[in-house]
């Protein structure tokens, strides 16, 4: 760069000359200077070529280095602190989790848990493996309990009419009341209680009624299962509890009776029943289910034979059944044809089977169809045996005896201890109007704002089970303990502190009153005891005894007697899967849970078949409102396959009124038609069409498998016949070619596993067994708490975007007559919405089967990701890397098992209703700061853009394989012990229907159950090798039945498309025999 | 028509080009060059509320890593320890000092001590203590020589790279079990034979127990 020196102005030689300045005309020195530097003093120092380069290098640098400087600080990780403490505690470390024994407090019993705890916060619930009547599963309420506990809606302030108050002031007030009523012996006091079997509660409540003779003690609750208990009181002439012991049972029989859905003890139910299906080889014994009921339920879809009839007629079943086993009531004319035989058949066998066989009868059935089942197990024989009996105990007053001392302004102060009346009550009793007659309403309640709480005058936050001291039998009786695992969030209360404050005791401390409880348990060292107690979880041998009872006949013809007759529609109201009787309505977890048989999430629907549909004119998605004794309500019809004629099914707990940010809005309250006369079955109902419709979320929206052998079945003789029938459903591989070297057949996908597998300790793998899984769904939920998978809400899963990564698939199958497989060369399976009006949904049987991803060994989602971002591990895993995923979802695209989900939104960090403001959604800060509580911090929070699947809980056997390594110190490694851990989904299954562990350990639970004849893939013509693999559902049909079917309808499906796969040459292994490629296998019916 | 667009629109495309490139080029060029931890966190000093010397306490007074950092052996975090494990020794020990009067305030009214995080893996990174220290992967190998720190530093990057060198051979770098928090510990002081004996050795060590060269994803991301 050279100097740049602006030419002079050239001097015209003649003509006039011009003059700027006297110093030009003068042409001094000085002018010349001033004229060439051209700028004052010093500017032109910096056209010197050196001083300017010199100060542009110098000033380059310092910018560079500021940005350096800055970019350092703008790329640096925020820095962040480390806060320990400043006196350590004994026995916390930091990042370890600790397990605490307790127990979830149920309707009439309790579930015994184990709660895991991570930094001070409950994170996860499993079963408590050593309670005598447990096997470590739970049922799905369980595991969505802990959801509830971060409520961002929970109520969180003490309240006494509309303003804030303090706690101290509320238990002042409880002091007051104590005061008051012990003077006047609770006179006018009336407590609203929730059943319960605490025996801390049961001593409170004897104290109070010690100090206070006349005070008034009402139950209510909606769903109120203590029928079983007050129909056996009834029938046997002492307070008793029926035990209904279904894994000793070898044939059960349920009248309308949901054990394995909608009732109490579900998990147990369940447990027992699985173990009767459990079996291993043909010469097995199965048990046998008949079921008989008006809707479809999870129990009908587990029978083996099931009649649907309306719920109001399944007493006349029952009537045949009494008449044939000689039960000495009912008669055999009640049904007559087809009907009648099938309950004489149902009948015979059972008689064939006494004193292993049970008759059940259903929460919701009246009180003669109980007679009956208890007088024919008593003419079986099965009293004692299948049914096991224990002390019952008394429950008190009822809500309508309660509505009527409030009417007559009888009650001045009421108390009510939980539930909500205000939604659940029944219509006719007014609730809201009628609870405002109590002067004084104080009420425990969980939720800040409900149906109920408009009409208090005192609202007292309530404590969550996992924040809370109590006690509590499960149904057998065995006492545990309910032990926090936190301090009240909130601050709240427990039912047992506010008695002990009324009853004026002196030990208001619930820790201090359940111990005192328990101290009345034990003798000697009751601290030792103590101890043993809260970490066990259980007080061993401390079940209740089982006592012999006989059947009172006159009761039993009374009950009978009183039987009424029904005519027209009726309404069937139960519980539903999802919300229960609407106390999980602002549960996430549980409003997007699949409903296992309708696969609805977010609503409930008005469930009909497809001949009342037909009758009323109406489809799928229309509104129509349905009145019944003078009370009517509107919903969404939906055509319910297999469901009984003349039966409109609804379910509890959607619309309320006031509910949290997650249930409102969501589904039409089916309480405002439910009145105590008609609890359960109301008859008599009107439906008018309004023309409105409304869209309903379903997260499967095909109902058969059209033949395709994706879950396998065979009845027990076909078992018998054929050991291996499941793999004859294999497709058959193509005919080797000529030039064809090396392995045939050859996997479509590389198999990057082969050449690992000898160096590495493990290789995991999961057996699904589909004759222990009833589709209960506990999976699902404890997938869901275990792995942080968000929700995403009603619109977002009507665009199928669900995020769980465990599914229950539900197919409907029908017989060979009514499924028609393709007639020519072109096959159009029926659209999902024409499905409705086809005829073979009438008579359905059902098949549910979990799936989740099935870590195939050549795994079809890896061929295709373009930045390696999911990849086989060394352990047979099929793995995510999250930060390496770009979202293409071509993986996604690529599985023939479809069970990749997809981020589409941050749904993690939007709240679900404001997923399309993008950047401008944000969450509620304190939402956030609660739901964040319940994240499990050993699994990644996944954020838009990113596929997520099934890990087989790697978090799990990541951590089973670093404590063993830790353990093995300076030693040698070789594997995890066997069977020591397993994943969420197996170790919630009440049934122990999924079982995970070390296939390549030939001792490990699944490699046994792998090497059973019932063992299959599905899709496994693709050879894309999954690791899970499922064991083949069998069927015990009974030959003298009317409904007999040769072979399950699933398989006839099949057998209809493909052939019968028996005939053919039996597994894919002996191959090239046939001509069709394995794509076009479904030509092999021509053989 | 010509009027609709004036003639320098011609260029449009080759500035937008060109424009492209400097932009990625300075894009390409910055990640590169900042968001590479080397650049961000190798030599990373920050000054902590108290100015605990690891070289004091290790070096001089030849106190055990794990007598602090208890839970390095059971969790996946090396806890940094209570201000109340200070005072183990500290109210005996220079138990007036003014350098120390923040701990003794923070054991007396249990209130935390904001230490600040040196050594932090990204969240999607489930790196664990426990399983390195117990089998033989000195605290050296990541931390440095800490023991000889006044002030402590970040000394390793902590790249993927850095972690796969040594789980593709954990034989270069695995030690005795029993001298994992003896951070001078060498197989031997002449660097040749040390190297040597470092290979066979540690050889003869992953097969004893059995330690796996793990790459696989899920290892560390879950």
């Amino acid at each position: 760069m050279s100097k740049t020196i602006p030419p002079t102005c050239p001097e015209p030689a003649t003509g006039r000359t011009y003059w700027r300045s006297l110093d030009q005309v003068s042409d001094t020195p000085e002018f010349r200077e001033w004229l060439h530097r051209e700028f004052p003093a010093g500017a032109s120092e910096l056209t010197d070529p050196v001083t300017r380069r010199h100060f542009v290098k110098i000033m380059s640098a310092s910018f560079a280095l500021a940005g350096v400087g800055l970019g350092l600080t703008g790329c640096r990780k925020p820095e962040e602190k480390v806060e320990p403490f400043g006196k350590q505690p004994e026995g916390y470390v930091h990042g370890v989790a600790s397990y605490y024994a307790t127990a979830m407090p149920t309707r009439r019993g309790a579930i015994p848990l184990v709660a895991k705890s991570h930094d001070g916060r409950p994170v996860k619930v499993e079963g408590n493996a050593l309670h005598p009547d447990s096997n470590g599963g739970t049922d799905r309420f369980a595991q969505a309990s802990l959801l509830n506990l971060y409520d961002p809606d929970r109520a969180t302030k003490f309240v006494k009419g509309s303003s804030v108050t303090t706690a101290q002031a509320a238990q002042d007030f409880l002091a007051e009341l104590s005061v008051k009523f012990t003077k006047n012996k609770g006179a006018s006091l009336a407590f609203l209680v929730e059943p319960s079997n605490s025996p801390s509660r049961d001593r409170l409540a004897a104290l109070v009624k010690g100090v206070m003779p006349s005070m008034g003690w009402f139950t209510h609750d909606p769903v109120d299962s203590g029928v079983h208990a007050a129909a056996a009181s009834e029938f046997f002439g002492q307070a008793v509890t029926p035990t209904f012991r279904f894994d000793k049972a070898d044939v059960i029989v349920s009248l309308d009776c949901d054990f394995l859905g909608s009732e109490e003890e579900v998990h147990n139910n369940i447990r027992r029943f699985s173990s009767g299906r459990r079996i291993e080889k043909p010469e097995d014994k199965l048990n046998r289910l008949y079921v008989a009921e008006g809707l479809m339920t999870l129990t009908g879809a587990n029978a083996d034979h099931r009649k649907r009839m309306p719920s109001s007629a399944v007493i006349k079943g029952a009537s045949v059944i009494a008449a044939t086993v000689g039960a000495g009531v009912g008669s055999a004319a009640d049904l007559s044809g087809e009907d009648a035989k099938w309950f004489v058949e149902c009948a015979k066998d059972l008689l064939a089977n006494k004193g292993a066989s049970l008759v059940v009868a259903g929460a919701g059935q009246p009180l003669a169809v109980h007679a009956l089942a208890y007088a024919i197990n008593a003419a079986l024989g099965n009293i004692g045996k299948t049914i096991e009996f224990s002390a019952g105990a008394s429950t008190g007053g009822t809500i309508q005896q309660l509505a009527k001392a409030l009417d007559a302004g009888a009650v001045d102060t009421l108390v009510i201890l939980g539930g909500n009346p205000g939604n659940t009550a029944p219509a006719e009793l007014n609730w809201a109007a009628a609870q405002r007659k109590a002067k004084t309403v104080v009420r425990l309640s969980y939720f800040e704002q409900d149906e109920t709480s408009a009409a208090c005058d005192w609202q007292i936050p309530a404590a969550h089970y996992l924040e809370s001291w109590g006690d509590a039998r499960t149904t057998d009786g065995t006492l545990v303990p309910i032990q926090p695992l936190i301090a009240p969030l909130f601050g709240g209360m427990t039912e047992i502190e506010i008695l002990a404050r009324i009853a004026g005791s002196s030990v208001v401390g619930a820790y201090e009153i359940v111990r005192e409880t328990f101290a009345g348990f034990v003798s000697g060292d009751v601290e030792g005891a103590w101890r043993k107690f809260l970490h066990d979880g259980f007080l061993a041998k401390s079940a209740a005894k089982t006592v012999s009872v006989s059947l009172k006949s006159s009761a039993v013809s009374a009950a009978l007697s009183s039987a009424k007759a029904t005519n027209g529609l009726e309404v069937v109201i139960r519980p539903d899967y999802s919300v229960d009787d609407g106390r999980f309505n602002n549960n996430g977890w549980m409003q997007e849970l699949p409903d296992p048989i309708t696969k609805f999430t977010w609503d409930n629907a008005v469930l009909v078949s497809r001949k009342t549909a037909t009758d009323l004119g109406v489809a799928n998605n229309d509104v129509v409102k349905i009145t019944v004794n003078g009370r009517s309500v509107e919903g969404p019809i939906w055509v319910q396959p297999g469901q009984a004629d003349g039966v409109l099914g609804v379910t509890l707990g959607y619309g309320r009124t006031k509910t949290g940010r997650v249930g409102t809005g969501t589904g039409f309250n089916a309480y405002t038609i439910r009145t105590s006369d008609s609890l359960h079955i109301a008859t008599g109902a009107k439906v008018e069409k309004t023309g409105k419709t409304y869209p309903l979320s379903c997260t499967q929206e095909h109902w058969s498998m059209e033949g395709r052998a994706i879950i396998r079945e065979a009845n027990l003789e076909q078992f018998k016949e054929h050991p291996d029938f499941a793999k004859s459903m294999n497709l058959h591989e193509p005919p080797k070619p000529a030039g064809e070297q090396g392995v045939w057949p050859k996997p479509l996908y590389p198999n990057p596993l082969d050449a690992v597998k000898p160096s590495a300790h493990h290789q995991w793998g999961m057996s699904v067994d589909l004759n222990a899984c009833v589709g209960c769904s506990a999976c699902v939920i404890a997938c869901q708490s275990e792995n942080n998978i968000p929700i995403v809400g009603k619109d977002q899963v009507r665009r199928g975007r669900e995020m769980q990564w465990l599914r229950l698939d539900r197919y409907y199958t029908t017989d060979k007559e009514r499924f028609k497989p393709r007639a020519g060369a072109w096959y159009m399976p029926p659209r999902d919405e024409e499905q409705q009006y086809q005829s073979w949904i009438d008579e359905v049987q059902v098949v549910t089967q979990p799936m989740m991803c099935q870590h195939c060994e050549s795994a079809p989602c890896e061929s295709v990701c373009p930045v390696n971002a999911t990849a086989h591990d060394n352990e047979g895993l099929n793995v995510m890397a999250y930060n390496r995923c770009v979202g293409t979802r071509y993986c996604s695209n690529n599985c023939p098992y479809k069970v990749r989900r997809f981020n589409f939104f941050d749904y993690n960090k939007r709240p679900i209703d404001q997923l399309y403001k993008g950047p401008f959604g944000k969450r509620k800060e304190d939402e956030w700061d609660l739901l964040k509580m319940a994240k499990n911090p050993e699994v990644t929070v996944r954020m838009r853009g990113v596929m997520e699947k099934c890990t087989f809980c790697l978090q799990r056997i990541e951590s089973a394989k670093i404590s063993a390594k830790v353990k093995a110190g300076a030693g040698t490694f070789d594997k995890i012990p066997t069977d020591s851990f397993t994943t969420a989904c197996a170790q919630a299954c009440p049934a122990g229907a999924i079982v995970f562990g070390n296939v390549a350990d030939p001792n490990s639970k699944v490699s046994k159950l792998k090497a059973q004849s019932r063992d299959y893939s599905v899709l496994e013509f693709l050879l894309t090798k999954p690791r899970l693999t499922y064991l083949a559902r069998v069927r015990n049909p009974n030959k003298a039945m009317p409904d007999y079917y040769e072979a399950p309808l699933s398989l006839q499906e099949y057998e209809s498309k493909m052939g019968n796969p028996f005939e053919s040459h039996g597994g894919g292994h002996e191959a090239g025999h046939e001509a069709a490629p394995a794509g076009h296998a479904a030509e092999k019916g021509a053989h | 028509m010509s009027a609709i667009f004036p003639k320098w629109t011609n260029q449009l495309p080759l500035m937008a080009i060109g424009g492209a490139i400097l932009v990625g080029t300075a894009v390409i060029g910055g990640t590169w060059y900042y968001a590479t931890p080397k650049y961000t966190r190798v030599g990373y000093t920050p000054i902590q509320p108290v100015g605990f010397s690891h070289n004091i306490h290790v070096s001089q007074l030849g106190l055990d890593c794990r007598y602090c950092h208890n839970a390095v052996e059971k969790s996946w975090f090396s806890n940094v320890p209570a201000s109340s494990t200070c005072m183990n020794c500290h109210n005996q020990v220079l138990k007036d000092d003014p350098k120390l009067s923040l701990v003794r305030e923070s054991a007396a009214a249990n209130k935390s001590i904001p230490w600040v995080q040196i050594h932090k893996t990204p969240d999607y990174v489930y790196f664990n203590h426990s399983v390195h220290v117990t089998r033989g992967i000195s605290c050296v190998e990541c931390h440095g020589q800490i023991n000889k720190m006044d002030e402590v530093g970040h000394a390793q990057s902590f790249s993927m790279t850095f972690c796969l060198d040594c789980h593709r051979n954990p034989a270069a770098k695995i030690r005795p079990v029993d001298k994992v928090t003896d951070l001078n510990w060498k197989w031997s002081d002449d660097p040749i034979v040390n190297s040597q004996k470092q290979a066979d050795e540690g050889k003869k060590l992953v097969e004893h127990l059995k330690v796996e060269s793990l790459q696989n994803c899920s290892t560390c991301h879950r």
